[in-house]
């Protein structure tokens, strides 16, 4: 496990910059550092839509869009949904991602 | 209630105040019933204190996302036992005692941090990717079950449909193969009855036997799984393990009771959602031409299964308790307070979903609907209930058409409790296709 740093914007403007691990999912460590927003009531399930954040531009590509049930949740947010929206437990940590920035998604 | 789906008009229901002083939530006619009086109480009293029942009935849904993003201020552990068995707990935790292999206490009803660590070890086996790959084995149950249903009905619904198939599939996860249907109905019937506060003495009787009787059943699943675990639930919270941690695997206590929980929480349920599939194909007849355009495409399903949920949720209300003095919609309540969480109401919520009783899947914040509440104490199991209703709906769509209720929906009925919206029997025909 490698060390690695993800900067969370929340929704005031807040930025949080943290510290987390490869193979975690990027909730997770929103979660355990208290990050406002990022609530994942169902524990990173694919299941409630509220880990959801926007990518930011320069890390859109490398990130890559949701997985098709992931897609679906997103669908149920669609009033706050872009182009750039994923559900922070689909996304899994790896050396690649180490930097990455998002914008915490309003709940609605 | 009746609906229009005229854009841009809903049907308005009666809002009077006065409603809710002379009435609670308790009498038959307003269990059945209740979208009136939930938007007499979200208008007029949000907070609303029912003498009936000793119980604040919380009816806005801004008021029950602040319940559920704070579990500690209200707390599941104790409005959950000021519920359960209400008036006959100790003579009910006696009888299991005695007769029931012991009284295990719901783990999941608790609070953090107990509850984290629960639901830590139970979260495992119910991601949505998990359920996904369930998909064919429920279609399997699904088209077996209808394929058994007479040519044409009338048949009770609940008995014929719902609740074999419900059944068949949680017994399927949790890794029971052989059982009695009709028992295990009895069994989840005699459970939900003990937070529904309509159960008198003798009812709460006959309910612990039966509780006794499900126990026996579980204990000697839960005793064989550690001794040989197999690929199914029970296993998987005999053996659940997260390293590192002070208690890293549940009691047998626990497991029982969490078992006790997956058995029957998502039966009636998830039953009852596919009964209200057919009450509103019965009583919205131009539903059955959306349902069959939206059968081929995962994301119209997903939509349909949303918005029947979100018009027809089958919990209703569920409880907590303030553990200290707290303003919630208004008022000031004091520690000890008891409520119960509307979710229905806050479902009917025109500020939040405008038209509430329209059914209207296009809506772009369908997913904030409260069906499974919210909160760290959401339901465990929605992606499994999702799963289910959508084959199920999705296979109806496919193999039967002319769906006619062949009762009025004024009679109905419905099972008395405060905790579900369930519809006992509903005897409806159909032409299979
Ligand atoms: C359409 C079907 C279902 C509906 C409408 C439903 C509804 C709910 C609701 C509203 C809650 C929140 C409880 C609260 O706020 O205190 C809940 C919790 C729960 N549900 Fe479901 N449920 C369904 C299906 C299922 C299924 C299939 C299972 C299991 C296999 C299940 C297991 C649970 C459990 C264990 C909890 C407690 C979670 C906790 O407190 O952490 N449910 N459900
Ligand atoms: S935590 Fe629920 S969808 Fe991500």
């Amino acid at each position: 496990m490698s060390a690695l740093t993800v900067t969370f914007v929340e929704e005031d403007g807040t930025v949080k910059t943290l510290g987390a691990e490869t193979g975690q999912s990027l909730m997770q460590a929103g979660k355990d550092a208290g990050v406002a927003g990022i609530l994942a009531d169902c524990s990173g399930a694919c299941a409630c839509a509220t880990c959801h954040v926007y990518v930011d531009d320069a890390w859109a590509d490398i990130v890559g869009g949701p997985n098709p049930i992931e897609a679906e949740m997103l669908d149920m947010v669609a009033d706050v949904l872009k182009e750039n929206s994923r559900l922070s437990c689909q996304i899994r940590l790896t050396p690649e991602l180490d930097g990455l920035k998002v914008t915490v998604a309003p709940l609605g | 209630m009746n609906v229009t789906n005229s854009p841009g008009v809903c049907p308005v229901t009666g809002k009077s105040a006065e409603l809710l002083t002379k009435i609670s939530l308790v009498d038959p006619d307003i269990s059945a019933h209740p979208n009136a009086y939930y938007d007499a109480m979200r208008e007029a009293d949000p907070v609303h204190y029912d003498e009936k029942l000793h119980m604040y009935l919380v009816s806005r849904f801004e008021d029950i996302q602040t319940i559920q993003r704070d579990p500690i201020t209200y707390s599941v552990k104790h409005g959950y036992e000021a519920q359960y068995s209400a008036g006959f707990f100790e003579e009910f935790k006696d009888i299991l005692e005695r007769d029931g292999g012991g009284y295990f206490p719901d783990a999941i009803m608790s609070d953090p941090p107990y509850h984290t660590r629960i639901r830590g070890l139970m979260d495992k086996a119910f991601t949505a990717h998990r359920v996904r790959e369930l998909e064919p084995l429920i279609t399997d149950i699904v088209v077996d079950v209808i394929g058994g249903l007479p040519a044409s009905g009338p048949v009770d619904i609940v008995k014929a449909f719902s609740v074999p198939i419900t059944i068949r599939v949680i017994c399927a996860q949790l890794g029971v193969a052989q059982y009695n249907a009709d028992k295990i109905q009895r069994w989840s019937a005699a459970v939900t009855a003990q937070i529904g506060r309509m159960q008198d003495r003798d009812k709460m009787i006959e309910n612990a036997r039966e509780i006794c009787e499900l126990q026996h059943f579980l204990i000697e699943h839960v005793k064989d799984r550690q001794e040989h675990p197999r690929e199914d639930m029970i296993s998987d919270l005999v053996h659940a393990r997260i390293d590192g941690a002070d208690e890293p695997t549940l009691t047998f206590k626990e497991v029982v009771s969490l078992v006790r929980a997956l058995m029957i929480a998502g039966n009636d349920t998830t039953a009852t959602a596919m009964t209200n599939l057919f009450y509103l194909l019965g009583t919205r007849p131009e539903l059955a031409g959306l349902l069959g355009r939206s059968a081929g495409d995962d994301r119209a399903m997903s939509r349909f299964v949303e918005e029947l949920l979100r018009v027809e949720p089958p919990v209703r209300g569920l409880s907590r308790m303030t553990t200290k003095e707290v303003e919630l919609g208004g008022k000031i309540l004091p520690a000890g307070a008891h409520l119960l969480l509307m979710y229905a109401s806050a479902n009917d919520q025109p500020e939040v979903f405008p038209c509430p009783r329209d059914f209207d899947m296009e809506r772009s914040n369908l997913g904030r609907h409260v069906s499974f509440g919210g909160g760290p104490h959401k339901c465990i199991g929605l992606s499994l209930a999702r799963m289910e209703i959508r084959v199920a709906a999705r296979e109806v769509a496919k193999r039967l058409a002319n769906i006619k209720l062949e009762v009025s929906a004024e009679e109905i009925p419905y099972l008395k409790s405060v905790a579900t919206h369930t519809i006992e029997h509903l005897p409806v025909s159909y032409t299979k296709l």
